[in-house]
């Protein structure tokens, strides 16, 4: 089931921009660019996530947070203000994340991510061509039989799926799967990727991306 | 010690020490005084007695026998005692070889009795003495009959003297102890009472003290410390005063931040957005161009925030030289540039200038016309005019620039000068600016010596005044 983001932002390239990357991972979106037009598309429609700008017009974040409360639907908010008065006033307001501006595509799908599962709403099972993930399970399966993988490399096809399209680097993978305190060398990431892809039979879809890193294409 | 405390034991001793010295002495005196009448009186009957002894002497000295004269002696004793009975009068005679003629005293004589030494005739001597619970005053004289030496003791019991002082002393105990109660009663009351006033004072310094700055001491007296209250209720004002100013210029300077922080995140959000989607996604033509131009453009809006920026920090700080020029000329000047500026948006700028010589800053009037031109034309739309008036009014000289625009809301116009202000939050639409443009513009005028007001109605455009101040009051350099 696709997910459904309402982004609230008045700046319209940077609304664009998360609409854009929030697309590649297959988020539905609506765009609105100020306070009221936001709970007006909330009293019609049902998100499972809202991102939200704190300095917008005709009603700002803030107030909108107080009387959308009622929805019940996560919040995260977005803002360029990063005073810690703002984000305790924020999280107190019941807002689930907060991301100051200017901030990587892939921290806040990470967010995105983290919220939807607490709220239940993330998939269990991921879906992409002949692989399937149960990440309850932490189970791979191909055509109906189970491959035998490393904690390493499962970690990492996760990755990869949760960002497909977008390409990450050797160091955000050594992050994301060995721990921000790993001091391996980028050579871990080459290797693991070159099994992944041999296991999983994705040597076209982990494409090696020239000066950066892997990305996983449709 | 506290203060009140100090108010009154000092009173209260001053009091004691003052009211029962003066009370003895008064006491004392009265005392003085009726022993001195009683010893007056004594001594007048002393002397009468003496006088009719003397008025008998001749007579006896006719008859010369001891006996009669002890008899007559005796006699006038007995009377002049019956006579004074009530009194309670003492008469003692005795001869030249100290035997007792008369005696009616009923006590014993004293033994050494000092007043008899250097006794002569026609002289009185007397001396107080105490005889058991009596004070008995004894006058003594000596009467010669007859060649003989007759000495006459003349007691009177004074007592009653010493016992009325006795009884003044009893009651001015009783009155002392009576008067020094209501007195600390009274000085309990009076020294609270001039203290309270000091205690509230010091109440308010406390609560002024833990931030509350506008308390103010509620004092109604006109004494000293009625007279302090008032200077310690305008010290909070001043203190309040300031207080609220700095707060006031804190919050400016915190929105400044927080204005400046939003216009310098939100392009570089989408610049780092836009490169990173551009750099890890799969490469898409028509999504490339479109993020290249929004890298673009918003770079460009960074590039005319830091230059506004730097001209509003310059003009800060900034020391110009005003010169005599004509403003007229300086707009002439800008013409070309700003047909070239408004003729994108089709719009059109119209010139009346009257002329007008006065101190400027080229520059600086470049950057005021500039600003205001552009502001102008973010209203307008197509086929609208700017106008650019110059003219004399009695107020001054006035730079006007009109448009026929959307105008400005009432509620925004006392805001618009507040750097990164702008009315039209949504900057979805035009994109360019950052909100400084009126800060600029209200920091030219002030170093011009100049005022800017806004007259705006909706939707029928606004009219902007820059009214110099006549010339002949200026300075001339700045």
């Amino acid at each position: 089931m696709t997910k459904r983001i309402l982004i609230v932002e008045d700046e319209i390239h940077i609304s664009n921009i998360i609409k854009m990357n929030l697309n590649l991972v297959h988020y539905e979106t609506v765009e609105v660019y100020d306070g009221l037009a936001a709970l007006d598309v909330l009293k019609q429609e049902k998100f499972n996530l809202i991102l939200l700008d704190v300095m917008i017009p005709s009603l700002d974040g803030f107030e909108l947070m107080e009387r959308i409360k009622a929805y019940g639907t996560p919040v995260i908010f977005l803002t360029a203000k990063n005073s810690v008065y703002d984000k305790v006033k924020g999280l107190k307001l019941g807002a689930e994340d907060y991301m100051v501006k200017p901030f990587e595509a892939i921290e806040l799908l990470a967010r995105i991510e983290t919220v939807l599962r607490r709220y239940g709403t993330e998939d269990k099972v991921i879906t992409f061509q002949h692989v399937q993930v149960d990440l309850d399970k932490r189970e791979v399966v191909i055509q109906g039989e189970p491959v035998d993988m490393t904690p390493k490399e499962y970690n990492l096809l996760v990755v990869l799926l949760k960002n497909k399209n977008i390409a990450l680097t050797r160091e955000q993978f050594l992050e994301k799967v060995w721990g921000v305190d790993y001091y391996g060398e980028t050579r871990t990431v080459d290797m693991h990727i070159k099994s992944l892809r041999k296991k999983l039979n994705l040597h076209e879809q982990i494409k090696t991306i020239y000066k950066i890193g892997y990305r996983l294409e449709e | 010690m506290k203060l009140w405390l100090k108010i009154y034991l000092f009173s209260i001793l001053v009091f004691v020490v003052i009211f029962n010295a003066a009370s003895i002495m008064v006491i004392e005196r009265s005392h003085n005084k009726m022993l001195g009448q009683a010893i007056d009186v004594a001594l007048s009957q002393n002397m009468s007695i003496h006088s009719s002894v003397d008025a008998i002497v001749p007579i006896l000295r006719i008859y010369d026998s001891i006996d009669y004269e002890k008899t007559v002696l005796t006699r006038i004793a007995n009377e002049f005692v019956d006579k004074n009975s009530d009194q309670k009068i003492y008469l003692d005679i005795t001869d030249d070889s100290n035997r007792t003629v008369f005696n009616n005293s009923g006590f014993p004589m004293p033994a050494e009795r000092s007043e008899l030494g250097n006794l002569i005739n026609n002289r009185i001597h007397y001396i107080l003495r105490d005889m058991g619970s009596k004070t008995i005053l004894f006058t003594a004289n000596i009467t010669d009959i007859n060649h003989k030496a007759y000495v006459f003791t003349y007691m009177k019991d004074v007592t009653s003297v010493y016992q009325e002082r006795v009884d003044q002393y009893k009651f001015f105990a009783q009155v002392d102890l009576a008067a020094c109660l209501v007195f600390m009663m009274i000085m309990l009351i009076v020294s609270k009472s001039l203290t309270r006033s000091i205690d509230r004072l010091n109440r308010t310094a406390k609560v002024i003290a833990q931030g509350n700055f506008s308390e103010r001491v509620q004092l109604k007296s006109r004494d000293e410390i009625g007279v302090l209250g008032a200077s310690f209720n305008e010290m909070a004002g001043v203190v309040e005063d300031k207080i609220i100013e700095l707060e006031r210029i804190n919050e400016e300077k915190q929105r400044f931040i927080n204005n400046f922080t939003h216009e310098l995140k939100t392009p570089l959000t989408s610049i780092i957005g836009y490169a990173n989607f551009l750099r890890t996604t799969k490469y898409k033509e028509e999504l490339f161009v479109d993020g290249l131009n929004v890298i673009y453009s918003e770079g460009k809006r960074l590039e005319s925030l830091s230059l506004k920026l730097m001209d509003l920090i310059l003009l800060k700080k900034g020391h110009f030289q005003l010169e005599q020029q004509s403003l007229h000329k300086i707009i002439a000047e800008m013409k070309p540039a700003l047909d070239i500026m408004v003729k994108d948006k089709g719009v059109q700028v119209v010139l009346d200038c009257q002329d007008a010589n006065l101190l400027l800053e080229t520059d600086l009037i470049k950057v005021l016309i500039f600003n205001l031109v552009d502001n102008a034309l973010k209203a307008s739309s197509a086929g609208q005019t700017v106008a650019l008036r110059n003219f004399w009014r009695e107020d001054g000289c006035v730079l006007a620039v009109m448009d026929q625009g959307i105008g400005i809301a009432k509620e925004h116009q006392d805001k618009i000068f507040e750097p990164f202000y702008m009315a039209d939050k949504s900057r979805t639409g035009s994109g360019s600016g950052a909100g400084l443009g009126l800060a600029i513009c209200q920091n030219v005028a002030d170093i011009h010596n100049a005022s800017i007001h806004i007259s705006s109605r909706m939707p029928h455009g606004t009219i902007v005044e820059v009214i110099f101040a006549p010339t002949d009051t200026e300075s001339g350099s700045r």
